[in-house]
């Protein structure tokens, strides 16, 4: 059983939608009670650091979300700010905890000068696809993935997550996995194919 | 490293997809979700929506079509969101706060505002801070007169006098995410875009810009990405023009070496609507 | 727009509700702005549209080696004649591809069957059983009140399938079949593609509807109304063109000149619903009572349709335009009672099924009778309601 967080942040409705259109039972989560049955918990995300951490706050959804992924070691993927706010720290908006899940901060990309544009609009490649589980049978030929932010995870030196990269100016993390938790920087439920692919691998993990 | 996007854009008017010329002319294409299933068939990058309407009629009371009827722009929105797997701007007949809403909501990813930058330019802010920058695309319309002068019109329609220079800066303080810069003197005119015009607008921001008006072929477009460096190149009318339109753009940008997202992989079902 | 006060062309003769088109701020609809482009083009201009045929044709040359350069969809008509003269003309060697609806005329036969003869070319002629053409006659009918929906999509369908599966290169089609509604200008050039097939030909009703909706249809008796896929079209690199986006496109002019060159005739009785002699032979119905159902549903009908396209060529004046629709439009065909037969249901079955289809923003009920508005000012009353009572209040 998928679940799918539903706290006011924008894209869960295609979120929805698409793991609908891939076939597998899922239900709409936003109490602590609807995580009973899940296997798998995925987190979408879109606006703010600061948002997301309030609304879930507020929403009572962070016990639960310790319980079953931590403690039951479910599976859980979070999309764009919902892999954001696995880290530490994020500065958007001032200085927001995070879940804490992964160590590292999520600060705006720093080009050292670099005439680049944000936010980090379209759809960029990822590294080494043959690396994580979730990139199974993604298009060899084009491993893109459509992204949409002016800010990124940045891991602190001691890490042992499994992380793909992509490059903006410099490489960023794209995809970290640290054991039954996954974090996306990019949108799968806006990449078609290759999104359809990783969410599929997503639901298939056991 | 980010690919440049190539974005199809499709224009809605009183119920039925149309193209435009100069905006004074339209054409009926046909219905609103049938060409939103061919462009996701063919992997665009993203959709642009456009309703260009009138007036609030959006049924066309024929029973003898196969074709879902709608009664408001929202059934359209959604319908559109449904069958459009990429992400998706809305634009069109945006007021105030809770239209940019019921978009969001409805399944546009982004949208696009274009009148309201200059009538309300708070309720822009508003939606930057509610939804983030990057689900608000300032639209802008320019047209070069005879003496070559650029003038803004505000909604394809009424001049401005603000300079171009002033009105982009003062765009781009609101906080939105994207310009999607349309020349009105090369809309549905097919030949080529205005170079000279998207290099300003580009050179005076540092937020992505997206180029629309003008694209008669495909070398038009690569003429775009090879001159200035507009994040991403838009068409309405050509890819109504022929069969695997956008596949086969996408194929001639990628055999001249350009930094775009192609892969070689086309539907293989016979129904494909 | 309320029904009494629909507005017209102020050039032609279609209303401003009229399939497709649009009229701009002018009050002039898209069909006869795009005439108007077409008249402006210059000898300079034609000579580049020829070229650009020239390099399809060459394109098409290099592709085929010994297969066919081409597929001409043809139907033996006058149109057939001019198409598949221009691909001779220039050198190409085609294929003729006919879907064969059963509906011919004699006259309309004898075309078809001449042009092995005539024009010294191949010819594939594929017809669905006579049964399958029953039942999607009938079917359709009830559906969307078009007995002729099998025709229209078999035509679009069947030539790019066989083109397709035999990897030749180019498909020439003939007119711009929506120039009818100036849906296109003549520098769009546009090709054949799917959508318009799918939402236009056959207004968005696909093979699946048909297994679902009409008794005794299977998949198989459909097989083929198979579409050739993107991922067929890209590997045979099959296009298909419009003679008409390269040539100057004048039926009237054709027709005289197929007679002339290879014998083509003419319709020896006159139609009763157009006064235009040399079209449509290939279908008794297309000028019979599928173009009835036009005008019940629109209100207008080919004498609209046909008027309004000689006004647009000058060949006659929005005077007699006018009086072409005023005694031809309305009229129920003859051919009406070799359908009811050929399908078996009685005319009153018939009636009320097509009133069914009558467009509420053009059609008013008064008296148990069908009233509209006309082109010359004044609305009238064209026959009684056969329409069951109860969906009679959306037009009161």
């Amino acid at each position: 059983m998928i679940g799918i967080v539903n706290y006011n942040s924008g894209n869960f409705t295609s979120v929805f939608n698409t793991i609908n259109y891939l076939g597998y039972p899922l239900k709409e989560v936003n109490t602590s009670f609807d995580f009973e049955d899940c296997t798998h918990i995925i987190l979408p995300g879109v606006g703010t650091f600061n948002y997301a951490m309030e609304q879930l706050d507020k929403l009572n959804l962070l016990v639960p979300l310790k319980q079953h992924i931590l403690q039951n070691k479910k599976f859980f993927l979070g999309i764009c700010v919902g892999m954001q706010i696995l880290a530490e720290l994020g500065n958007e908006n001032g200085n927001c905890n995070g879940l804490g899940w992964l160590r590292g901060s999520v600060e705006k990309f720093n080009f050292n000068g670099e005439d680049l544009r944000l936010p980090h609009i379209g759809w960029n490649t990822l590294e080494s696809i043959e690396s994580n589980v979730l990139l199974h049978g993604v298009n060899q030929q084009d491993p893109s993935f459509y992204f949409v932010h002016s800010y990124h995870y940045y891991p602190s030196d001691d890490y042992s997550y499994n992380i793909i990269y992509s490059n903006y100016g410099y490489n960023f993390p794209s995809l970290v996995q640290h054991e039954n938790i996954f974090g996306v920087q990019f949108h799968p439920e806006k990449s078609q194919e290759n999104g359809k692919i990783l969410l599929k691998n997503f639901c298939e993990l056991v | 490293m980010i690919k440049k996007r190539i974005i199809p854009v499709v224009l809605l008017k009183n119920g039925q997809i149309v193209q435009s010329r100069l905006f004074k002319r339209h054409q009926v294409i046909g219905s609103p979700t049938a060409v939103v299933e061919r462009l996701s068939n063919w992997s665009s990058d993203e959709l642009i929506y456009i309703d260009i309407s009138q007036h609030q009629l959006y049924d066309l009371s024929r029973d003898d079509l196969n074709q879902q009827s709608f009664s408001s722009i929202q059934e359209i929105i959604q319908q559109v969101a449904f069958k459009c797997h990429m992400p998706l701007s809305f634009g069109g007949g945006i007021r105030k706060i809770e239209d940019i809403d019921m978009r969001i909501s409805s399944g546009a990813d982004k949208v696009t505002i274009n009148s309201l930058l200059y009538d309300k330019p708070n309720v822009v802010k508003e939606g930057v801070r509610k939804y983030g920058s990057q689900a608000i695309v300032a639209s802008i319309d320019v047209k070069r007169d005879e003496s070559g002068n650029f003038i803004v019109f505000k909604g394809g329609k009424h001049p401005l006098s603000v300079q171009l220079q002033d009105f982009v800066t003062q765009i781009v303080d609101l906080g939105v995410g994207e310009i999607l810069l349309n020349a009105i003197h090369k809309d549905g005119t097919a030949s080529g875009f205005d170079i000279e015009l998207i290099n300003i607008v580009v050179d005076l921001v540092s937020i992505p810009v997206i180029a629309l008006g003008g694209a008669g072929n495909w070398e038009h477009f690569s003429e775009v990405l090879e001159k200035s460096n507009a994040s991403a190149v838009a068409a309405a009318n050509i890819f109504q023009h022929s069969e695997n339109s956008y596949y086969k753009c996408k194929e001639y940008l990628a055999q001249q070496s350009l930094p775009v997202r192609f892969s070689s992989k086309l539907s293989n079902q016979s129904k494909n609507l | 727009m309320t029904r009494d006060k629909v507005t017209y062309c102020k050039k032609c003769l279609v209303p401003s509700y009229s399939v497709n088109n649009m009229f701009d701020d002018e009050g002039v609809c898209n069909a006869c702005r795009v005439q108007e482009q077409f008249d402006e083009i210059t000898p300079d201009f034609w000579a580049i549209k020829e070229q650009k045929f020239l390099e399809l044709a060459e394109r098409a040359k290099i592709k085929s080696k010994h297969n066919y350069d081409c597929v001409v969809p043809v139907s033996g008509g006058k149109d057939s004649y001019f198409q598949v003269h221009k691909a001779l003309e220039y050198g190409l060697k085609p294929l003729l591809v006919t879907y064969h609806g059963n509906n011919y005329l004699p006259e309309g036969q004898r075309n078809l069957d001449r042009m092995r003869e005539k024009l010294g070319v191949d010819h594939v002629v594929f017809g669905p059983s006579i049964d399958t053409l029953k039942k999607l006659n009938k079917g359709c009918f009830e559906i969307m009140g078009d007995m002729n929906w099998h025709a229209h999509a078999g035509i679009k369908t069947y030539p790019m399938f066989l083109a397709t599966r035999l990897k030749i290169p180019l498909v020439i089609w003939g007119e711009i079949t929506w120039s009818i509604a100036g849906m296109f200008d003549p520098e769009d050039y546009v090709q054949y593609n799917k959508r318009t097939v799918y939402e236009h030909d056959m207004r968005g009703y696909t093979v699946d509807d048909m297994v679902k909706r009409i008794p005794g249809i299977a998949y198989k008796d459909l097989a083929w109304l198979t579409m050739p896929s993107d991922q067929e079209l890209e590997e045979s690199g099959t296009i298909g063109i419009y003679i008409g986006n390269y040539f100057k496109w004048d039926p009237n002019e054709h027709a005289y000149e197929m007679q002339k060159k290879y014998g083509f005739e003419f319709s020896e009785k006159p139609f009763e619903r157009t006064y235009r002699r040399m079209s449509n032979l290939d279908d008794m119905h297309e000028n019979g009572i599928h173009d009835y159902l036009k005008f019940i549903k629109f209100g207008y009908g080919r004498s609209t349709d046909h008027a309004s396209k000689d006004i647009r060529s000058g060949y006659i004046s929005r005077e007699q335009g006018i009086e072409y629709v005023r005694n031809m439009d309305h009229i129920k065909p003859n051919d009406l009672q070799r359908w009811l037969k050929y399908v078996d249901m009685t005319e009153d079955e018939f009636d009320t099924i097509a009133d069914s289809f009558r467009d509420p923003r053009v059609w008013w009920i008064e008296n148990g009778y069908w009233y509209k508005q006309n082109l010359w000012g004044v609305p009238s009353a064209y026959g009684k309601v056969k329409l069951k009572q109860e969906l009679w209040s959306k037009y009161l």
